[in-house]
């Protein structure tokens, strides 16, 4: 990995962050094996803990890509640190972007600790405090969705970071992705479907392949989650099913929070 | 007196945030700790209250690169609870998903995160320049388990179509052959990969410590037969798993640590375990691998876990091809079953591909769960790592090794593991 301090290096400082995750959207990042260096090698690739044992740099960086979410307050403090070090952050993932799956925790969360660890909890578990996003925390520049991020949506908005780009961020839910596939609709069949509510941009991955939509994209700014009980609530199907399943990776969005 | 404390914080080339202490008086070694760190997700919280059909792609996010097995694992125990019957179709491709993920992991730790260490870098990217057949052909196995759970389970990682009772879709017979040819061209490559490991010079120690892994006769068991310990072949139902393994917590670690509850000794789970118990169940091709690059039975030097690792590639890539020429032919059908949730417990293990993996469900009668236990296979792992840490310390220096040696050496221990600390704490 090139770690020199010599500037003479035009190529942009990057560094690689991982807090609270699965590390699966580290890995994804690799997962284009065939273009691989053709990507890293446009970068000054300064600290990655999962690839390389080249200690954290000092100074400040380009780039900053953090993967998972806040759960304590090391890690609140390394995303604050990053922050003022990057003059560009991106948060890749649910964990990161929404919370994700370790944001489902924050709901009742003292009690948890209790279950999983019955005999008391070890130190080494830190200064916890409540899961949240990244951009909860700091601003957040760019933003990679999904659980796992697509690994062409990584590098379209790193290039999109690094050289700019007019392409607009979408906003609409994911029904239209499944209209113009014309894959049919799990609400037709009885069957509960988070595209309804949630932010469009995978092509509808999961349900082209027979499975419901679980929202791993977060909410779309659109969702009216009020109108979407309702049409539950007349489909004959349960509303608090409902309110279960966007939990996954919505528990600590305001707008769940607003409709509460 | 002379004191060396050796802190290796936030160990690189791992998954997750640990750091090892090893702290060394008058060249006596007087403490080892495995200081995990990663930050507890309480996943086991978090499936409590949770409808059957959402347990499997929550649990599934414990770990990225094992997110096959857990998803395998978790279906598996829901199935137990509920009595439910899958199709010798789901069980194959179940199989195949786990040894897809097999070829990620192995790659992944073997080329990124092991091989650093033994040619002097601190990551894989200089190897690219060096030895540019070694890095291609590594990464292109990565790329082959990469492909292979996408075609079975729809997405690299955290796999789609896997749900109770069987697949929600399968690929064409033309894509099986296609694949199943694939992995054909990929053996000799990964037969060389097994001479590469051999080649590496580790230091010559004997683990003290047992291994498990799951057993059955005739057939190499990821994701079927009991679990085993390996020196007194103490077998086991799934169901009793309590009985024969106990978990414990420690101040210095986020993870649960775990033993064999009636020795109480620590044990390994790990390629190595489920070479050393399924020595005949696995294929000739990959029996041959290992003979000639001097691993067999009884194999108890723990940095030998890479080898072993390289030996499953062979035996996934011979075992593989074989498994996708018979689904491209054989008929029946992968379809989920008609099932209904009840009230009760399942219980799954597999062999993940770091180890065992245990999933240890409890539902209400409407399908929801009231209790989850999962145990990863880092849980197993980290006090035998601590022990054989504590070995290889005493071993290098009685020997006059620097610290700069015993660092390296430690650390390579270390990762031979392939600890998962995200899983371990999960």
């Amino acid at each position: 990995m090139a770690c020199s301090n010599n500037r003479a290096d035009s190529r942009p400082r990057v560094v690689i962050v991982g807090l609270a995750s699965c590390f699966g959207c580290q890995l994804q990042i690799t997962n284009d094996e065939a273009h691989l260096l053709d990507v890293l090698g446009q970068l000054d690739l300064r600290y990655w803990q999962l690839a390389s044992s080249a200690p954290e740099p000092e100074g400040d960086v380009d780039v900053v890509v953090i993967e998972g979410a806040v759960t304590t307050e090391e890690s609140r403090r390394c995303v604050e640190k990053w922050r003022e070090r990057a003059n560009t952050l991106i948060a890749v993932g649910a964990c990161a972007v929404t919370g994700g799956i370790p944001g489902m925790a924050a709901k009742d969360l003292d009690p948890r600790f209790g279950k999983v660890y019955e005999d008391g909890v070890p130190e080494a578990c830190g200064q916890t405090c409540s899961p949240c996003s990244v951009s909860s925390v700091v601003k957040v520049d760019f933003e990679v969705r999904s659980c796992p991020i697509d690994t062409a949506d990584f590098i379209r908005v790193l290039e999109r970071a690094l050289y700019g780009s007019n392409q607009l961020v979408l906003s609409d839910t994911m029904c239209g992705s499944c209209k113009r596939n014309e894959s049919g609709c799990f609400w037709r069949q009885g069957k509960q479907c988070l595209g309804l509510v949630t932010l469009a941009g995978c092509g509808a991955k999961c349900v082209n392949l027979g499975r419901e939509c679980n929202g791993c994209r977060g909410l779309s700014p659109h969702a009216n989650l009020n109108a979407a009980r309702a049409m539950v609530a007349a489909m004959g199907m349960s509303v608090s099913d409902f309110d279960d399943s966007l939990e996954l990776f919505n528990q600590t969005s305001p707008m769940l929070q607003e409709g509460e | 007196m002379a004191t060396t404390t050796l802190s290796m914080h936030h160990i690189a080339r791992v998954e997750g945030h640990g750091n090892v202490h090893v702290s060394i008086e008058d060249g006596v070694v007087r403490d080892v700790r495995m200081n995990i760190v990663e930050p507890a997700r309480l996943f086991e919280s978090m499936v409590a209250g949770r409808s059957f059909d959402k347990v499997s792609y929550i649990a599934s996010r414990i770990c990225g690169i094992c997110s096959s097995s857990h998803v395998v694992t978790d279906l598996m125990a829901i199935e137990d609870a509920f009595g439910v019957e899958v199709s010798p179709r789901t069980r194959m491709l179940r199989e195949l998903l786990v040894y897809g993920s097999y070829l990620q992991n192995h790659a992944s730790h073997l080329f990124v995160f092991a091989a650093p260490d033994f040619v002097g870098e601190e990551s894989l990217f200089p190897v690219a320049e060096k030895d540019p057949d070694l890095f291609q052909g590594g990464l292109g196995i990565k790329a082959l388990g990469n492909e292979l759970c996408t075609k079975v389970g729809g997405r690299s990682i955290h796999p789609i179509t896997a749900v109770v009772g069987g697949f929600t879709h399968e690929m064409t017979s033309a894509e099986y052959l296609e694949l199943a040819d694939k992995l054909a061209a990929a053996r000799p490559f990964v037969e060389h990969v097994v001479d590469v490991f051999a080649g590496f010079s580790v230091p010559d120690i004997a683990s003290a410590g047992d291994f498990l892994a799951l057993h059955e006769d005739g057939h190499y068991a990821v994701a079927s037969g009991r679990p085993c310990f390996a020196k007194d072949g103490l077998a086991f139902d799934v169901r009793d798993y309590r009985d024969h393994i106990e978990e414990y917590t420690v101040e210095h670690s986020a993870a649960y640590f775990s033993r064999r509850r009636d020795t109480g000794e620590t044990f390994a789970a790990s390629a190595l375990a489920r070479i050393n118990l399924s020595w005949n169940e696995l294929t000739r091709e990959a029996r041959l691998a290992a003979a000639k690059a001097g691993l067999r039975p009884p194999a108890l030097n723990p940095y030998d876990n890479n080898v072993a690792q390289a030996v499953e590639l062979v035996d996934v890539c011979v075992r593989c091809e074989a498994m996708l020429r018979e689904l491209a032919e054989m008929q029946g059908s992968s379809e989920p079953v008609a099932f209904e949730p009840k009230a009760g417990r399942g219980v799954a293990m597999t062999e993940a591909p770091r180890g065992t993996l245990v999933h240890d469900l409890e539902f209400d009668e409407e399908g929801r769960v009231t209790k989850a236990n999962i145990i990863t296979p880092t849980v197993h792992n980290l006090s035998d790592t601590e022990k054989n840490v504590r070995q290889v310390a005493e071993l290098l220096t009685a020997q006059g090794a620097d610290e700069a040696t015993l660092r390296l050496e430690i650390e390579k221990l270390v990762r031979a593991y392939d600890p998962c600390l995200s899983c371990s704490v999960h």
